[in-house]
């Protein structure tokens, strides 16, 4: 074989078999056919290197439109014992729960001149056990107008996202209630009207934006905000000040006797890159008055108006290995102690060694309602501890994101473990499946929760 | 004895006329940090607007396309707001100096994310989507001449910047960057970057409108840049904050 290292012949050696082909020609007719070989190669990478950009495709259009169509199976292993299983036992609740689901997303604008209109429409479906649920709603409409830079106006439905905690954020007096498992999702909107000024300058404070929010309460409308016919205001002022951002937050809400967890309230927090690697945020929180709905040792319902006080405390970490590590500490000043916890999760109990229908139908209605008020939310407790690992891309599988979720209650110890794979590496296309775990005694939040674990594969299709 | 000293500075006075002449060119002659500065400006304006084309190919033959909109003012204030593909549209990183947000629309408010992390996957990171002046971040540690080319040996500013250290080959003639070999702290490769296809954008800016990346770290991958519409443009100051870069795609 010729190695390529063997020294060029310049001349050919007469053969002494008239049957056999020179070396020399050989040599030369394989490097000729090697050299051929190159470049046909080399064409073809160029073929294929066929990148062209036209940018006029991405010209600016007044309409802009966009969303996603999603799938998604659930399998649910149900707690048939538990406390919020107990609450729905007007139906039979199997072992376990298959689950069907399908959504869509619209979303979009069209600007005019200043003026724009904005929207986002979801609907959603689901088929399982007990038939089929659909629903149809608009999460965000409304009308923007933009001056200049420095000032918008808008109005219509939209929806908040004040804080920066990323499971929790106790500064968010607007905020819609978000999942803590699944707290990047969009959620829907209230009704307001807001203006936003922004001022950028060289001085400490490289950033200002005031933003002032007036919220209606009216029949049908946000009326989880207190008693109808009035008007709420709230402002938020953010200073980019030495790197740092910082937000002072402000609510008037509810008098405190008008049944809404939506009392006045103020707030700070702030986010700040510490090393390259390493970001710290934190939120606080306070209540001056707040009502909180609490069910007495004697099973009897009072309202509490306290002084409550809510933060949080996070950080997010990048180590050389691509994986992040996101931290939360939570404490919940309107959250439930364990021993109030305890109290409503035993009301299920009562109710089904109740003597008569008629007080088994009562407890179950006392718990329900008790439920909505605040003991059925998501994260009901005081104490939590959010962790989220994700690694980014491990061994080379490009778009391929594994990542693991816990959230803890410090106070019982209960838990959910949530590990998740997640792929993006088709276009347009996003692949995530994930098992959630709950773990905990009975008496814990999440060893009283309807399911004991659940497995979900969700596709979504971008257009 | 008076011409003495005349006669004592006739013998330097030829060295010195030559050393005066010498001046000039000297003063001509660029600097490292001067021929730095000069790649920055041939390479984009102070302030711009420019579209990007980022391909991700990938070994077994697919490709993953993103098309950017990119908005820089100054030299620490820059916008990137993803206009395709759909799964990634309306997505906007924000930078200003060391700080960087993400924004995507779903989430719906901008979260800071720390400097290193990237927003995109594929062998593209933040330092190639919101790179702001190589001269901004970089200090010219060594100047090599070579025939057609000088060689700058380039230090990292600040620990917060991706690379620590480049080799930059500079094209003489047009003081264009020809190569880029990317280096961490402990002296491993990380990647190369290869300019081509000098075009003319106009405004008088003629300079590479592709880039390609390589990476010993994602072998068999590789990454195309196209530039194209890079030109002169200055917005407000308000639009790099975080209430004003996520309206960024209204200034297009």
């Amino acid at each position: 074989m010729n190695s390529g290292r063997e020294p060029v012949r310049d001349s050919c050696t007469p053969s002494r078999s008239p049957g056999r082909a020179c070396p020399a020609v050989l040599r030369a007719a394989r490097r000729a056919a090697l050299a051929c070989m190159t470049a046909l190669a080399c064409l073809a990478a160029t073929a294929g290197d066929d990148f062209s950009f036209e940018p006029e495709e991405f010209a600016k259009s007044p309409l802009t439109t966009g969303g996603y169509l999603e799938a998604s199976w659930e399998h649910l292993d149900l707690n048939q014992d538990s406390a919020l299983s107990r609450l729905r036992q007007d139906q039979d609740l199997p072992a376990s729960r298959d689950r069907l689901a399908g959504a869509v997303q619209l979303d979009g604008s069209y600007l005019k001149g200043i003026a724009g209109l904005h929207w986002l429409l979801k609907a959603a479906g689901q088929l399982d056990d007990q038939g089929w649920l659909d629903h149809a709603d608009i999460f965000a409409s409304y009308l923007s107008l933009s001056p200049g830079p420095q000032l918008e106006l808008s109005l219509g439905k939209q929806s908040y996202r004040w804080g920066k905690g990323y499971a929790w954020n106790p500064v968010g007096f607007l905020n819609r209630s978000k999942d803590p498992n699944n707290p990047e999702e969009t959620l829907e909107g209230y009704l307001t009207a807001e203006a936003e000024w922004i001022r950028s300058s060289s001085a400490l404070v490289e950033n200002i934006a005031l933003t002032g929010v007036v919220l209606p309460v009216w029949q049908g409308v946000n009326e989880e905000f207190g008693r109808r016919d009035q008007l709420k205001l709230a402002a938020k002022l953010y200073l980019l000040f030495r790197d740092t951002d910082i937000d002072l937050l402000w609510y008037s809400g509810s008098d405190g006797s008008s049944g809404s967890n939506r009392s006045s309230s103020f707030g700070l927090d702030f986010s700040r890159n510490i090393t390259t690697n390493f970001e710290l945020h934190g939120e606080l929180a306070h209540s001056p008055g707040r009502e909180r709905i609490i069910l007495e040792a004697d099973s009897t319902t009072a309202t509490a108006r306290e002084s409550l006080t809510s933060w949080l405390l996070g950080l997010r970490y990048l180590n050389r290995w691509n994986l992040t590590t996101i931290l939360e500490y939570y404490h919940n000043g309107s959250g439930y102690s364990t021993e109030e916890l305890d109290r409503f999760y035993q009301l299920g109990a009562e109710a089904e060694q109740a003597l008569s229908r008629e007080q088994r139908e009562q407890l179950l209605n006392q718990a329900r309602k008790l439920s909505l008020q605040g003991y059925g939310r998501p994260n009901p407790g005081r104490d939590y501890l959010y962790a989220r690992f994700s690694l980014r891309e491990p061994g080379e599988i490009l778009y391929f994101t594994p990542a693991l979720t816990t959230i803890i209650n410090l106070e019982d110890r209960s838990c959910s473990l949530t590990p998740e794979l997640l792929y993006t590496g088709l276009s347009n296309w996003e692949i995530r499946l994930r098992f959630a775990l709950l773990l905990g005694s009975s008496q814990s939040e999440f060893g009283e929760k309807l399911n004991s674990n659940r497995l979900e594969l969700r596709l979504r299709a971008f257009f | 004895m008076n011409d003495s000293p005349n006669r004592l500075l006739r013998p330097l006075l030829l060295p010195l006329c030559a050393l005066l002449l010498m001046v000039p060119a000297t003063a001509l002659a660029l600097d490292g940090e001067q021929i730095l500065a000069q790649v920055d400006r041939n390479l984009q304006p102070r302030s711009y607007e420019m579209y990007r084309k980022l391909i991700n190919l990938e070994p077994d033959g697919s490709r993953r396309e993103f098309v950017l909109y990119t908005l820089k003012k100054g030299e620490d204030k820059m916008v990137a707001l993803f206009l395709a593909p759909a799964s990634e549209k309306g997505r906007a990183t924000l930078r200003l100096g060391e700080n960087i947000w993400l924004y995507i629309p779903k989430v719906g408010r901008p979260i800071r994310i720390t400097s290193l992390q990237s927003v995109i996957g594929g062998v593209f990171n933040n330092a190639d989507i919101l790179r702001l002046d190589f001269s901004s971040e970089y200090r010219v540690e060594q100047l090599r001449e070579e025939d057609a080319h000088y060689l700058l040996t380039l230090k990292a500013r600040t620990t917060a910047v991706a690379y620590d250290s480049l080799i930059m080959e500079v094209e003489k003639k047009r003081l264009l960057p020809t190569t880029i070999a990317c280096h961490a702290a402990s002296g491993m490769l990380i990647k190369t970057l290869r300019y081509s296809e000098i075009k003319d954008f106009g405004g008088g800016l003629v300079r590479p409108a592709r880039l390609e990346t390589d990476s010993p770290l994602h072998k068999g991958y590789r990454s195309i840049m196209l530039f194209a519409r890079l030109r002169n443009r200055s917005v407000s100051d308000e639009v790099f904050s975080l209430n004003g870069f996520a309206k960024v795609d209204e200034l297009r």
